[in-house]
């Protein structure tokens, strides 16, 4: 298996470009990843090899850690940055495609195509992509872009903004300040929530027949931008904030000062957005 | 544990260094020692009348399925002074728990609402007290880390509490208005719930 790992390496660094193998590891296909980077980025690519292998660049003063066995392995730089000031280090890991990774940075980036599992970061960016079997993309600051196909999504952010496209089924996902854009048709149960950051909910297909979906926000607008043959059963409130209903030809099946009830095409999907006083805008592209 | 002399010797230290930093628990844990001292002070209670517990294992037999074997010595009370601080020990820990716990700020007493919302207001109001309490234990556990975060993570982190407690804060004030608005409190629940998780990231940013 060690001979195959060293294989493996050796075809990437006929196959690829930029960077040195820094490590190899044989590892079965479902191997759990634990990994970190606190400055400068950290790449995942899924492979259909039995093996991990690490290339990239490892910041002055660092060096590079790949330990582990073949059911569990740690990827990372280590060294001294008690100043909190770590060197950038630029790491692509390819890893089995029904690996788990547990990924944790600072400031640097993480990037995911094909992977699944826990990415972290303080005030760097997430950006994921392909089939995954679950994602749980956190940040306090930075901003997170989830393209990915999965049963299973959970995203959140403080300040920066959240991006939700691909194929997710299930999705919870919120800010707090930044803004929150949800543009995909996929999501059959969707809980979407801020505090002061606006959410814009532009499905490019309108919501599913069978979705359930949830919107709440305290100060920021939800925007529901639905295409003019959107099936859904709508339900809008808010407690000091106006309500905009954009598709003029639909009257509303119940409306009071503070609310709206109304039903577009066969009413299939369910939506529900409450702002304390944020405005609630339903429209057409 | 700690004020009974229960807890374990590996543990003192640990415990000793939080009380240290954290004022809050060391005033906690002076006072219920204080109350050990004062009911270890107390004289013990005056043992019973004689004549009392024959009339009572009378009821006790009258209504028991197995009669009580008649030749039985009638029994003295076992509870010495050390149980009785013991047992007030107990209670005062419960006590000064439900005081620490408490909210921090007055939450308004609900008013019955109408009978189709009852049990979804019920409902809700038990998840903001569910998420009240997890918030309350997460806050701790940031302050104790604080010092282990970088200090832009720190402002960060404070920045977004404001920003949700101020929602939390103009929600209860909306509520105290209008108690009976199942609306309210699910958005109060969604602002917790907001809290909760934020707190939860925070401990991994250390």
């Amino acid at each position: 298996m060690g001979i195959a790992a060293l294989a493996a390496a050796t075809t990437l660094r006929a196959q690829t470009s930029g960077g040195r193998v820094l490590g190899a590891r044989a590892a079965i296909g479902t191997v759990a990843i634990k990994a970190w980077n606190p400055a400068g980025s950290i790449r995942f690519v899924a492979w259909d090899k039995d093996s991990v292998v690490v290339r990239g660049t490892a910041g002055r003063n660092l060096r590079f850690l790949l330990a582990g066995d073949s059911a569990g392995i740690k990827v990372g730089p280590e060294g001294h940055w008690s100043d909190g000031q770590a060197e950038p280090s630029n790491i692509v890991v390819y890893i089995p495609r029904h690996a788990t990774v547990s990924a944790k940075t600072v400031s640097a980036n993480i990037i995911g195509e094909g992977t699944s599992g826990w990415f972290y970061t303080v005030s760097g960016s997430i950006r994921l992509s392909g089939a995954s079997t679950s994602v749980e993309a956190e940040s306090m600051t930075g901003s997170l872009d989830i393209n990915v196909s999965t049963p299973w999504v959970k995203a959140r952010t403080g300040s920066g903004h959240l991006l939700l496209r691909g194929t997710p089924q299930d999705a919870d996902v919120s800010t707090v300040g930044g803004t929150l854009s949800i543009a995909t048709s996929s999501v059959l149960r969707g809980q979407f929530a801020s505090v002061t950051g606006d959410i814009h909910y532009a499905p490019p297909d309108g919501p599913a027949p069978t979705a359930i979906l949830e919107f709440a926000n305290h100060r920021g607008a939800v925007d529901l931008l639905l295409p003019s043959n959107a099936s859904a059963a709508l339900t809008l409130s808010s407690i000091a904030g106006p309500i905009q209903n954009g598709f003029a030809r639909v009257r509303p099946a119940a409306e009071t000062a503070r609310s709206m009830r109304i039903n577009l095409g066969r009413g299939e999907a369910q939506l529900t957005a409450r702002t304390f006083k944020g405005t609630i805008r339903l429209r057409t592209p | 544990m700690l004020v009974d002399e229960t807890l374990p010797a590996d543990r003192r230290e640990h415990v000793a260094e939080h009380l240290r930093a954290c004022a809050a628990c060391a005033d906690d844990v002076a006072r219920l020692a204080a109350v050990a001292a004062r009911l270890r002070e107390a004289p013990p209670a005056a043992p019973a009348p004689g004549d009392l517990w024959p009339s009572i294992r009378k009821r006790i037999d009258d209504t028991k399925v197995v009669a009580i074997d008649a030749t039985e010595a009638a029994p003295v009370s076992r509870i010495t002074w050390r149980h009785r601080v013991g047992v007030a020990v107990v209670a005062a820990g419960v006590v000064l728990t439900v005081l620490v716990l408490r909210p921090s700020h007055s939450v308004p007493v609900e008013e019955v609402p109408s009978s189709s919302d009852t049990a979804s207001l019920r409902m809700v109001a038990d998840s903001v007290r569910s998420y009240e309490e997890e918030a309350r234990v997460l806050l701790n556990r940031l302050e104790i880390q604080r010092a282990m975060l970088r200090p832009d993570a720190m402002a960060a982190i404070d920045a977004d509490l404001r920003t949700i407690d101020g929602a939390i804060e103009e929600l209860k004030r909306a509520i105290a208005d209008d108690p009976n608005n199942p609306a309210l409190r699910r958005l109060l629940a969604a602002s917790f719930r907001q809290k909760v998780e934020l707190l939860k990231r925070a401990g991994s940013a250390s």
